[in-house]
């Protein structure tokens, strides 16, 4: 799910970059505070960063001593991604293995969909595999898939989110939409 | 959060922790817009846009861009309007908005919380707001 948050965070901006021109000022804030915002992102509570919307405010700049940096306290709004536990998810199969498939869904790339949690389709090897069931419903690569969320840890090192889904309930399975 | 919560979380019966019941949730649609928007304000600040923007950003762009049942800005804002008729959560709006299901079986399958919930909805509401959302799609 996209969430719409406004957050507090402080920006430094180096003394070379200090104007007395306030409009080069503001630039500078928001390309500084843009790539702090795609360096973190993930965090733990919020999911994926996305994309920043507005700055909403910038506080009253506090020069270091020791550098001569200034640093700004902003609010802004920006959306993130997260996935809750029993939440209903569309994703695209993009790698099958032996044991289960991998699906994207918004930024996320470590859906994990294990053949236990599917139990009626078979894996059929061979140089594209895929899993089917005694339907003919077929889950291979770019399928849509409805699913839901069993699970989903945050890893620190990585700053990824690992999900694991189901299909274990109604209404779920490979969708075709036109 | 703590273990505890972290082991109640359950999105199937709104058990979100507070903090994301009371956040604005975003549906596919509408995130398609904002980030086309600013895409293109991206644009206008430098030459590459594409070399401004995380991975994060390029991925959820192509997402949704494929995800969103509605396309055109009126049609995207007439779903959020009809949905907020019905006293849904935040969350549970935006998953029957990104799913669009086409039954009330199918709707109360992916959002079962608006079936425990004290307010009730019935049946009947359920089927006026599916057939609403329909007649969207289809003047589109």
């Amino acid at each position: 799910m996209f969430l719409k948050t406004q957050l507090s965070w402080n920006v430094v901006i180096p003394a070379k970059n200090l104007d007395t021109n306030g409009l080069m000022l503001q630039k500078a804030i928001i390309l500084r505070l843009m790539k702090n915002f795609a360096d973190k992102k993930a965090t733990k509570e919020l999911g994926y960063f996305m994309a920043l919307t507005t700055l909403d405010e910038v506080g009253e700049g506090k020069v270091r001593p020791t550098t001569g940096d200034v640093l700004f306290p902003v609010k802004f709004s920006c959306i993130t991604f997260k996935v809750f536990r029993g939440e209903i998810l569309e994703g695209v199969v993009h790698k099958i293995l032996k044991h289960g498939v991998f699906l994207r869904s918004g930024p996320m790339e470590n859906i994990y969909l294990s053949h236990q949690k599917m139990a009626d389709y078979r894996y059929v090897p061979g140089e594209t595999p895929f899993f089917m069931n005694d339907k003919s419903s077929k889950i291979e690569k770019d399928v849509v898939v409805r699913c839901i969320v069993m699970g989903e840890k945050y890893m620190e090192a990585t700053k990824e989110i690992y999900t694991i889904v189901s299909l274990e309930g109604d209404y779920l399975g490979p969708i075709w939409r036109s | 959060m703590s273990r505890q919560e972290e082991e109640e979380e359950n999105a199937a019966e709104l058990k979100i922790g507070d903090e994301f019941l009371k956040a604005k949730c975003l549906m596919n649609c509408e995130v398609s817009l904002i980030l086309e928007h600013k895409y293109e304000q991206l644009q206008q600040m430098s030459e590459d846009p594409m070399n401004q923007v995380s991975q994060v950003f390029e991925k959820s762009q192509q997402y949704v861009k494929r995800f969103s049942r509605y396309k055109n800005p009126d049609a995207v804002r007439q779903v959020r309007e009809i949905l907020s008729r019905y006293q849904l959560a935040e969350f549970e709006l935006c998953v029957l908005g990104n799913l669009c299901p086409e039954t009330v079986e199918e709707a109360i399958a992916m959002v079962p919380s608006i079936k425990n919930r004290s307010r009730q909805l019935d049946d009947e509401a359920i089927e006026k707001m599916l057939n609403d959302l329909s007649l969207i799609k289809k003047f589109e």
